[in-house]
């Protein structure tokens, strides 16, 4: 059940970000993927620079590609990529900090479900000196779930137009 | 650092690569002045993709890209025509065009001091112009166009050199690999929309030389992925099979591909199994109708370079350039390409599996940007770049007298296409006012010029 009291969902849904966050700094990746619903979105479109007068494409539509599109099989098969043992990208892992905030909660399209918005900083730093910082903006559908929330559909807009990295081999 | 002489930066560059020998030193990826030099000679006189149609459709749609470092946009005229022009202003330098790309243009306005272009880089408009200046010359201080411009099965190259050779003449037997990618269905291709854009702190010869010659990394580099991924028919694991060739070309491009069995199961492990389903269906009837057996449907895991820097997998059907950001850094540009006449369940297919295994964020390419990277990273060292590498896998075994595929052909574990690659630009850059391509009496030679028959 949500609770009624607004103070007491903020408090509720950002323990859970900040929980979350430690899965995947903490690598603890079975249990950030256990998060995902099913019926998971996991969507990260791409960002063009275009004309004030064009800001309506600003981001990639349904129709064109993405940073990343998955649904659950295809996140299945990038937890087991994580797992596999000769995932080179990440192995040895990166270290990275996820800073959630600026969290803010309204109701879902269906009862049981909430609209989230957030801010991330999310800093990355691998093998000897490799050092990334994104930022952007996550809108979520959280559900409740077992007495906690799940991940329905995450769309993560990224503050970059041309990703300032070598791969993109972390989660968001 | 002081820059070196043409003259010392030709003769190095005619040390760093031994083809009799199989060795390529380190330097040939760092040094500034070849670099600066493979800018001029190379990157001024080659043909450089530009464009896919679709992705500048309509009148005044245009596109900003780069040639070599030489940041152009691309635009479509209000006759269908195709025209790129240096994006820069006349005045005083400044990028006329700030967005990525853009639809239904006008005109290209600098935002400094307001100078105005057609959409075919001429000069329209100076502010001021009678009270200032009297009259400028317009048709003089035009943006400067790119002067060559060919409109190749729905892809579109530019070239800075007037005399360059004819495009076909150009890609000599590199156009019957070429149309594995562009030339299987009637209906032609487009481009899905969105262009991929991430950096990779490595020389863009590591990118472009890959994409021409290297099979063998596969199965060590992506191995993650076979061992990821599910097998498209549960019983037949994913395999990097053994038989394939190796396509090596007189003008620097190169290929290679498996051919036979497993088709099916690696196209279903680069983009899944509805892309593999419909190669192994209508696509592939389609395409041997056209192409015949041994590009329709022999051939499969095709990887290819154009030189200098067009890189791309046949059915898997990721496209991409390797920009030169320097010799340490590129960015990569990469897109997904379909059949204009696929379904919309095949697109959308192409769409999800593109992003999800060719990317930055894709399962095979998180591998790849490692590997150039780190490569890169070690060759800082003085000692690291005077090492001599490896690069003689296959030396002395390729034939030309394949019945099946026209030029020089050897094993698909081979470094036949990368000597190439690297002899091609060793002498572009060592004799930089000698013909792009093969010469004898003023026509191509060679290699068979097929796609001009």
């Amino acid at each position: 059940m949500l609770p009624s009291d607004p103070i007491l969902r903020q408090y509720q849904v950002e323990q859970f970000y900040y929980a979350e966050a430690e899965l995947l700094d903490d690598r603890r990746y079975d249990e950030w993927f256990a998060l995902l619903e099913d019926d998971i979105r996991y969507f990260m479109p791409m960002r063009f620079n275009r004309g004030r007068r064009e800001m309506h494409l600003e981001f990639s539509d349904d129709r064109q590609s993405a940073y990343y599109d998955e649904d659950k099989e295809s996140m299945a098969v990038r937890q087991r990529k994580l797992a596999c043992g000769s995932n080179w990208a990440e192995d040895p892992p990166s270290r990275t900090r996820h800073l959630i905030s600026n969290v803010r909660i309204a109701d879902g399209a269906v009862p049981g479900e909430l609209a989230v918005k957030s801010a991330f900083l999310v800093y990355r730093n691998r093998l000897e000196r490799q050092t990334e910082i994104f930022a952007g903006e996550r809108q979520d559908v959280l559900r409740v779930r077992d007495g906690g929330f799940r991940i329905a559909r995450r769309t993560v807009l990224l503050d970059q137009a041309t990703l300032l990295t070598s791969s993109l081999s972390i989660f968001f | 650092m002081s820059a070196k002489t043409p003259e010392a930066t030709r003769d190095l560059v005619a040390r760093v690569f031994d083809e009799d020998a199989g060795k390529i030193q380190g330097r040939a990826y760092t040094d500034p002045d070849i670099y600066a030099l493979e800018l001029e000679t190379i990157f001024k006189r080659c043909w450089l993709f530009l464009a896919h149609e679709t992705q500048i459709p309509g009148p005044g749609d245009f596109l900003s890209t780069y040639m070599g470092e030489d940041p152009v946009v691309v635009v479509r005229q209000k006759d269908g025509e195709v025209k790129a022009f240096l994006n820069q202003c006349r005045h005083r330098g400044m990028r006329l065009c700030r967005s990525d790309m853009g639809s239904k243009a006008r005109n290209f306005t600098c935002v400094y001091h307001g100078w105005v272009y057609g959409l075919g880089g001429e000069l329209v408009g100076v502010p001021l112009e009678e009270q200032a200046y009297g009259k400028v010359d317009k048709a003089e201080w035009g943006a400067r166009p790119v002067p060559r411009i060919v409109r190749y099965k729905g892809l579109i190259f530019g070239n800075w050199d007037a005399d360059a050779p004819d495009f076909l003449e150009y890609l000599g037997d590199a156009a019957f690999y070429l149309d594995v990618l562009l030339d299987r269905s009637a209906a032609g291709t487009q481009a899905i929309g969105g262009i991929h854009k991430w950096v990779i702190p490595c020389n863009w010869k590591f990118a472009a030389e890959q994409f021409a010659s290297d099979m063998y990394h596969a199965p060590v580099a992506h191995l993650s992925v076979s061992m990821s991924v599910k097998p498209v028919v549960e019983e037949e694991q994913v395999d990097f099979g053994h038989e394939g060739r190796q396509f090596r070309s007189d003008r620097g491009h190169g290929t290679g591909f498996f051919v036979g069995a497993g088709r099916r199961q690696l196209l279903g492990s680069f983009v899944g199994p509805e892309v593999a389903r419909y190669m192994s269906e209508e696509g592939k009837e389609q395409a041997v109708e056209r192409l015949g057996f041994v590009r329709g449907e022999y051939m499969h895991a095709q990887h290819m370079t154009v030189f200098p820097n067009f890189s791309f997998l046949p059915t898997a059907n990721t496209v991409r350039v390797w920009h030169p950001k320097g010799p340490n850094e590129i960015e990569v540009w990469a897109w997904t390409l379909v059949e204009a006449d696929a379904s919309d369940e095949v697109k959308e297919a192409y769409r999800v599996g593109g992003l999800r295994s060719f990317s930055a964020a894709g399962i095979f390419e998180q591998e790849d940007g490692e590997n150039w990277v780190e490569i890169q990273r070690v060759l800082k060292g003085s000692s690291a770049q005077d090492t001599w590498f490896h690069i003689g896998m296959g030396q002395g075994r390729a034939r030309t007298d394949d019945p099946q595929f026209p030029g020089t052909v050897g094993w698909v574990y081979s470094e036949e296409a990368a000597r190439g690659f690297y002899a091609h630009w060793q002498k572009l850059l060592t004799h930089p006012t000698d013909p792009v391509i093969p010469q004898n009496e003023g026509t191509c030679t060679g290699e068979t010029c097929h796609a001009a028959e």
